[in-house]
């Protein structure tokens, strides 16, 4: 679905994305729109965006687990935990402070969606 | 299934009289791993498996010492480079590089953290009395094992807040 979307308090799962050769996941009952800019997804976060490259798809569950202790030495974003997908390991976004990889550059921020 | 390796210890008593010695019967108490440059010798308590490198998948805005997150057993674990740990220079193109997975931090508070390495190489002893100028760091000092000097690593010291 490209453009705005079903009220997501009720909304289950997760959407999963990649982004900087990363992948991520975020609830999607926190995920407001989704709109294509150019090669890339632009996901509507309350009053935040964050940028895909690509969309893997939603799914239903994931196990979160902290993502607290040594992690947080070595890579200092916030995030709401890490998870598996098959055998993938992602990290689950705070949707309230998304890492810096995924924000849009402040030029970008203010632009209007080009739903695709 | 993934591929665990086994360490044998090295046949020979390779004793040097200060205390540390290469293991005969494979009753060491420490892991030496390849890393970099250096030699490490892990505590053999708290390493959980030695597998072939694991797959690791980057994680953007990382410090240079997290490799990335790959799957051990179905979680999520975080794999750091073990030479840049340690401060060693990088080695050429490792022939048989392997992740160490180890438990890290306190008793009551521990993790599985991957330690990327160049190769396991035995199993030794390495006897508190002859580690020398640790810091008390994660680096807990230096032994000598035969002709050999290795770095003693602390675990536990891994898992605190820096």
């Amino acid at each position: 679905m490209i453009g705005p979307l079903a009220a997501g308090a009720g909304r289950k799962g997760f959407l999963l994305l990649r982004r900087g050769g990363g992948l991520w996941g975020i609830a999607s009952s926190a995920v407001d729109s989704l709109s294509r800019r150019g090669g890339a997804y632009r996901i509507g976060v309350g009053e935040n965006a964050i940028l895909a490259d690509e969309i893997i798809g939603v799914v239903d569950d994931l196990l979160v687990r902290p993502s607290a202790g040594v992690l947080g030495r070595f890579w200092c974003e916030p995030a709401a935990g890490l998870a598996i997908h098959g055998e993938l390991p992602l990290v689950v976004l705070d949707p309230r402070h998304p890492p810096g990889v995924l924000r849009p550059a402040d030029d970008d921020s203010n632009e209007g969606d080009r739903s695709a | 299934m993934r591929d665990q390796l086994e360490i044998p210890a090295l046949s020979g008593n390779g004793g040097n009289g200060n205390g540390t010695r290469r293991t005969s019967r494979g009753m060491g108490n420490h892991l030496l791993v390849k890393a970099g440059e250096y030699v490490c010798a892990l505590p053999l308590v708290s390493v959980r498996r030695v597998l072939r490198s694991l797959t690791v998948h980057p994680l953007p805005g990382s410090s240079p010492e997290l490799k990335g997150l790959a799957e051990f057993a179905g979680e999520p674990l975080p794999v750091l480079d073990l030479a840049r740990l340690i401060g060693s220079p990088p080695s050429a193109t490792p022939a048989f590089p392997v992740t160490i997975v180890v438990w890290v931090g306190p008793a009551d508070a521990r993790e599985l953290v991957g330690l990327a390495a160049d190769s396991a190489l035995e199993v030794a002893d390495v006897s508190p009395g002859s580690i020398v100028a640790g810091d008390g760091g994660f680096i807990r000092g230096e032994a000598a094992i035969g002709q050999e000097v290795v770095r003693v690593l602390h675990l536990e010291a891994l898992g605190r807040e820096s």
